[in-house]
């Protein structure tokens, strides 16, 4: 469960941005929530501070009860790679490793045994549909490829709460919805809870609830009926 | 830790088996040709002072030299001194002269038109114990070495006759070759003709400017016998000079003047000093080099990969991972770097110059690779590899996450 009290972020600089301006909502454990909003509003500062990425100014985050707020950058890496799964916009992938070292290198971080990462992974890859492709180089990958061993890389700690920036600026049409429906599968069969950043429109049909954010400040909440859900499923993005 | 220290291994493994193979190469010649660098030069200029050092032993004062004490013109009882000193555990030889000054007259046309004349010291020989101590009778480039009975008979190296690549013209009969005659003024008035026997070439300048008479000669010429105006004495080298000079003045020689070699050197000390601080100045300047080339291929790869980095720690690697295999890379980078160029070292270019030596004042100089040196360029090798992945990494990774992947 994600719990955010007041939450204020302010960029100081030659010119001083409040990026976030007291932002407060709760979210539940196998909720997939999506955040929208205009260029500026705030979007992936939020993100980045429930991510354990950044340090707000002010305000609380409480992740399953804890106040990640008060951690220690030490303390804040090991709960990122214990708890935390994170999908990156441009797909960030180390290149020197395959697909599913990639995957697997947050168990090896957690100290795994080999046997046991290299499962987990397998069985991750072939979950997301990449079954034949686990020991292909990113290189050899295309970028909806790619971004499913990031959300495999991203599950393989058995992380609570995934944090999705943008999963699909970069992909067209047909990965969209390939990643898409895979997120909502994730949240529908394991309970993930997801918290996804978009500025497109109809990515926010495959969420459970919408949170508009505009000037740093919550606008509005958007509750997606199941209905708009199961629609979106059929027919957005119908590739798969 | 454990954990840490193998997914740093697994990094770095990759790094290396699947990055850019052309960077890799690139990095390791570099480093390879900055050690080599270091060890060439030094090994140079160690070649050139050890050359120097070997020359000065072996075919100038050799290893220790008597003189006579205070007040004293000669080492008196010189046989049974000389007796006394090889029956000396670490004494393998020794030898006497005799040593005056002279003025050496040399009329190449026998007309008195053009006669060279030159003012040095002539010393004795006794031909036999000569040749256990010095090695100067391998090296005669005309004629032959002086015999015990000898008498009209003198041998001089190339600087004082001219000729055979003689260097230095201050000293120089310019020209004078064997069986030539020149005239011989002691100092003490007595005047001789001789005929130059041989002429010798060590390649060393001090040796190659002495004239030798035999003994029994010289003895004729100053009119004394058994006596000396120094005793050479080659060790085995065991130990110091300073070591077996104690042995000797215990053995009874506590009134005669004992030096070693090192007294003897002259302006070749300041040639070799200033060889030994050319070759540390050289030495520093090529570790410089060196780590300055690995600091800068770690810098370049970690800024390349500043965006990775920052992802890495996204997913929860502990910095110190990233650092340290930042810093097992550069220790890779060493490693090959050294390897090849000890291979580089020992393969091609110390057998080129043992077969091609180098002509310099002192001799043929061919590289000679110190391996304290050679352990002390690995051991600093490896500590600038150290810094120069520790640095750059740890740099990237004290960035802010949200900076190092969005910029």
């Amino acid at each position: 469960m994600i719990n955010v009290k007041d939450l204020v972020k302010i960029y100081e600089g030659q010119v001083t941005v409040h990026a976030l301006k007291g932002v407060s909502f709760k979210i539940e454990q196998g909720e997939f929530v999506t955040i929208m909003g205009p260029s500026g509003s705030g979007k992936s500062t939020l993100l980045h501070q429930l991510a354990l990425l950044d340090k707000p100014t002010s305000g609380q985050i409480l992740l399953d009860d804890i106040d990640v707020s008060k951690l220690s950058e030490h303390e804040k890496t090991a709960y990122r790679l214990k708890n935390l799964g994170y999908v990156f916009q441009e797909y960030a992938l180390i290149p020197e490793l395959n697909a599913i070292e990639n995957t697997y290198l947050p168990l090896m971080l957690l100290g795994a045994r080999r046997k046991e990462y290299t499962r987990a992974s397998t069985e991750l890859l072939e979950k997301v549909g990449l079954g034949n492709r686990v020991h292909h180089l990113i290189s050899q990958l295309s970028g909806g490829e790619q971004q499913r061993v990031a959300i495999a890389r991203a599950l393989v700690n058995k992380s609570k709460t995934l944090f999705a920036d943008e999963p699909c600026a970069n992909l067209d049409t047909e990965n969209k919805g390939i990643v898409l429906r895979l997120l909502r599968q994730l949240c529908n069969e394991l309970g993930q809870t997801i918290l996804m950043v978009t500025h497109e429109l109809e990515q926010r049909e495959f969420s459970d609830r919408v949170i508009w954010l505009r000037d740093g400040i919550i606008e509005k909440e958007e509750i997606i009926s199941k209905e708009v859900r199961d629609s979106a499923l059929r027919e957005e993005y119908q590739v798969i | 830790m454990r954990n840490d220290f193998q997914a740093a291994i697994f990094l770095v493994y990759k790094y290396i088996t699947r990055g850019n193979k052309g960077t890799l190469i690139l990095t390791i010649i570099v480093t390879t040709l900055a050690f080599v660098q270091i060890n060439f030069i030094s090994g140079v200029l160690s070649g050139a002072i050890e050359l120097a050092h070997q020359q000065a032993k072996d075919n100038y004062v050799s290893n220790i030299v008597i003189q006579p004490g205070k007040d004293e013109d000669y080492i008196k009882q010189v046989p049974l001194l000389k007796n006394k000193i090889t029956s000396m555990p670490g004494i393998i030889s020794c030898t006497s002269r005799y040593t005056i000054g002279s003025n050496i007259s040399y009329d190449p046309d026998k007309n008195g038109k053009d006669v060279k004349s030159i003012s040095w010291p002539i010393k004795s020989i006794n031909p036999k114990e000569e040749m256990r101590v010095t090695n100067i009778q391998n090296y005669m480039v005309a004629g032959k070495y002086l015999e015990e009975s000898d008498r009209d008979q003198i041998m001089m190296g190339k600087e004082i006759s001219g000729g055979f690549g003689a260097s230095l013209e201050v000293q120089s009969l310019k020209g004078a070759s064997v069986g030539d005659e020149v005239t011989v003024y002691y100092r003490n008035g007595v005047t001789r003709d001789y005929t130059i026997k041989g002429i010798y070439s060590v390649d060393f300048p001090l040796s190659d400017m002495a004239v030798f008479v035999t003994e029994k000669e010289m003895e004729s010429v100053l009119g004394v016998h058994n006596r000396a105006s120094e005793i050479l004495v080659k060790t085995n080298q065991v130990h110091t000079e300073q070591y077996y000079i104690q042995a000797l003045r215990e053995n009874g020689l506590d009134k005669e003047d004992i030096r070693p070699w090192t007294d003897f050197f002259g302006l070749m000390a300041g040639l070799t000093q200033t060889f030994g601080i050319i070759k540390r100045i050289v030495f520093a300047i090529g570790l410089v080099v060196a780590g300055v080339t690995i600091f800068i291929v770690i810098y370049i790869a970690t800024i390349g990969r500043r965006k990775q980095i920052g992802i890495m720690k996204a997913i929860g690697m502990k910095e110190r991972i990233i650092i340290v295999s930042y810093i097992f890379l550069a220790f890779f980078y060493a490693i090959l770097g050294i390897s090849l160029g000890i291979v580089l070292l020992e393969v091609l270019i110390k057998p080129y110059f043992i077969s091609h030596p180098l002509n310099m004042p002192v001799g043929k100089v061919s590289l000679m690779i110190i391996q304290g040196e050679l352990i002390a360029s690995i051991v600093c090798m490896f500590v600038v590899s150290i810094i120069a992945g520790f640095v750059p990494s740890w740099r990237v990774t004290k960035e802010n996450i949200i900076k190092a992947i969005w910029g």
